[in-house]
């Protein structure tokens, strides 16, 4: 059966590829780009367990993303009195206490009948232990790890973010769901999707999953000067999908730095994809092998998507966060004549003292950087003597104590090392040892989770 | 003899982003002119990127074909010491993987334009 018409044009901003993204770009979208909706990712791998650990820490940190007034604050009289809608889930552990919050904030703001909505769901930190389900990476039973689980959730897909709009929501605030369903959701509203119709998903995914890095699609992570050159990259615009009944046109803000073009989206569509042939999402299948992109202006290309589909899995993906004790990491500095040499007897001494402080490590790595540090024992042999050289040892350990012994053993070396040892922020109060909190993964049957939709 | 073939590295012919899954990389391969892919298809083999990635992949490295844009895409498993959330890596991200699958050498020849030089005559 054809999808009916709906003679609609949609405009969809990305204005926010991660937590810790600009700020800018949702003001400059919502003031000059026309845009219907603002859709916010806030979400890496690691954001739901480092959020739980921070939580175990100190209860002072919100259990949602700590941006998430800073960045509702200057846009939400603004959107409401444009009709534009936010999609965001920055909502992380609890959704439905950060939709309290941002509703509160419309009312600070003297914001007149603003709907916000909380979609949850798919946090399975208590019960992920009693599934009967394994690991992926390691074929293991979690139920062996259940001591050391400190975060569990599953990716949701866009059917909550059509249930919150289809209630008539102006912000819709969500917990962890596959970051591109942030841009299907909407689309699925507008267009009136069938959750059935996989061609369809999918193209909605293409979308999302193109959108979703904020600038990456316009500019950003591009520009290797020579070969991909980038115009007026530091005030780069992001992202905006035009989507109508038969068309999909990816552009960028007017007026602002940047480019789209068939490149940028060819880097973009393969980005973090494994089997480009099956890309599973919640909400279908993805065949990134059928999508093509033609330049049809300048910043303007049109995505080709619409048999890219096939059906989904029974199983939806969750992440498991475990503690696995601790890592630090310290860094010496040495630069001149015998500089490789200094930092080489450097390492020499730091294994014997830790032998002599009986140091108990799980792993400990030295990197030298300016030589290994960034494609580690890929990196070409040096052709000649590096003028600087920087020394780093990081460690992981069992206990914080054992980790503790780094600085301890790294300080020292002012007076005890190599000539001319250079050192690094030894100003920094306390301590640099942090928590390992390691992600695995595994596949839930659909029917044990259930994602509710409030409004507020 | 005359020449007929020039090496270059693949940073001539095309260009690549990385990122993560876990512990493992992705890393793209796209032909600047769409009529390279063929090269790449032949060139940029499973052994080749090993020749590269090895040393740091400890799983096993994957090819897939994109035709339709001019693209492979490679997955190296167990490639980042444990992945972001585990990695005692500098670099935990894989983000700056990409640069080096443009160190990949190709034969290409003799009268092929490499990217930089188009660019430069370009402008």
């Amino acid at each position: 059966m054809a999808q009916k018409k709906t003679g609609k044009t949609i405009r969809l901003g990305s204005a926010a590829g991660w937590s810790r993204d600009r700020f800018e770009p949702a003001t400059d979208l919502m003031n000059r780009g026309n845009v219907n909706y603002l859709c916010f990712d806030s979400m890496s791998e690691v954001t739901m367990s480092a959020a739980q650990v921070s939580r175990m820490e100190t209860d002072r940190v919100p259990p949602y993303d700590p941006y998430l007034l800073p960045r509702m604050e200057p846009i939400l009289k603004t959107c409401k009195e444009k009709g534009i809608k936010i999609i965001t889930n920055q909502g992380w552990l609890d959704p439905e206490e950060a939709a309290q919050q941002v509703a509160a904030l419309a009312i600070k703001l003297g914001i007149k009948d603003l709907r916000v909505a909380s979609v949850s769901g798919g946090i399975l930190t208590n019960t992920i232990g009693t599934m009967g389900l394994d690991f992926i990476e390691t074929g293991k039973p979690i139920a062996e790890s259940l001591d050391t689980v400190v975060s569990a959730e599953a990716y949701l897909g866009a059917q909550g973010i059509v249930d919150a709009l289809k209630g008539g929501a102006d912000v819709v605030i969500t917990t962890r769901i596959a970051d591109a369903c942030l841009y299907l959701g909407p689309l699925a509203y507008e267009f009136d999707w069938s959750f059935d119709d996989y061609q369809l998903m999918a193209k909605g995914m293409v979308i999302g999953h193109l959108m979703e890095c904020g600038s990456q699609l316009s500019g950003g992570y591009f520009c290797d000067p020579g070969y991909k050159d980038v115009p007026d990259l530091a005030n780069v615009g992001n992202p905006i999908a035009e989507v109508s009944d038969d068309r999909v046109l990816l552009s960028k803000l007017s007026n602002s730095g940047g480019v789209v073009s068939e490149a940028t989206c060819k880097e973009q569509l393969l980005y973090e994809v494994g089997d480009p042939a099956n890309y599973i999402c919640p909400d279908c299948i993805v065949d990134f092998t059928k999508v093509s992109f033609k330049q049809v202006g300048q910043d303007l290309v049109e995505a080709f998507a619409d048999q890219a589909g096939k059906s989904k899995t029974p199983t939806l993906k969750a992440l498991v966060g475990l503690t696995e004790g601790f890592m630090t990491e310290e860094m010496v500095i040495f630069a001149g004549p015998g500089a490789l040499e200094r930092a080489k007897c450097t390492q020499d001494l730091l294994e014997q003292r830790f032998q002599k402080v009986a140091l108990q490590a799980t792993e400990i790595r030295f990197d030298y950087l300016g030589i290994n540090g960034v494609h580690r024992e890929s990196s070409p042999a040096p052709v000649h003597e590096p003028y600087e050289v920087i020394l780093r040892v990081a460690v992981k350990t069992a206990e914080r104590s054992e980790a503790e012994k780094i600085r301890r053993e790294i300080d020292p070396l002012a007076v005890n090392g190599m000539s001319a040892t250079g050192k690094w922020a030894t100003s920094a109060p306390g301590s640099r040892v942090r928590p390992v909190v390691g992600l695995s993964s595994c596949l839930v049957p659909r029917e044990l989770i259930h994602s509710t939709v409030s409004f507020y | 003899m005359k020449v007929t073939t020039q090496t270059m590295p693949l940073r001539e012919v095309a260009h690549s982003r990385s990122g993560e899954k876990g512990n493992d990389s992705m890393v793209s391969v796209i032909a600047y002119d769409i009529n390279d892919y063929a090269v790449l298809l032949e060139q940029v083999t499973i052994e080749a990127v090993r020749a590269v990635y090895g040393p740091i992949t400890k799983g096993v490295i994957r090819r897939y074909e994109v035709p339709l844009i001019g693209a492979l895409n490679f997955v190296m498993t167990d490639v980042l010491e444990g992945g972001r959330s585990r990695t005692l890596a500098f670099e935990e991200s894989g983000k700056a993987l990409s640069s080096l699958m443009l160190t990949l050498p190709l034969n290409m020849p003799a009268d092929y334009i490499g990217r930089s030089i188009a660019v430069k005559r370009a402008a």
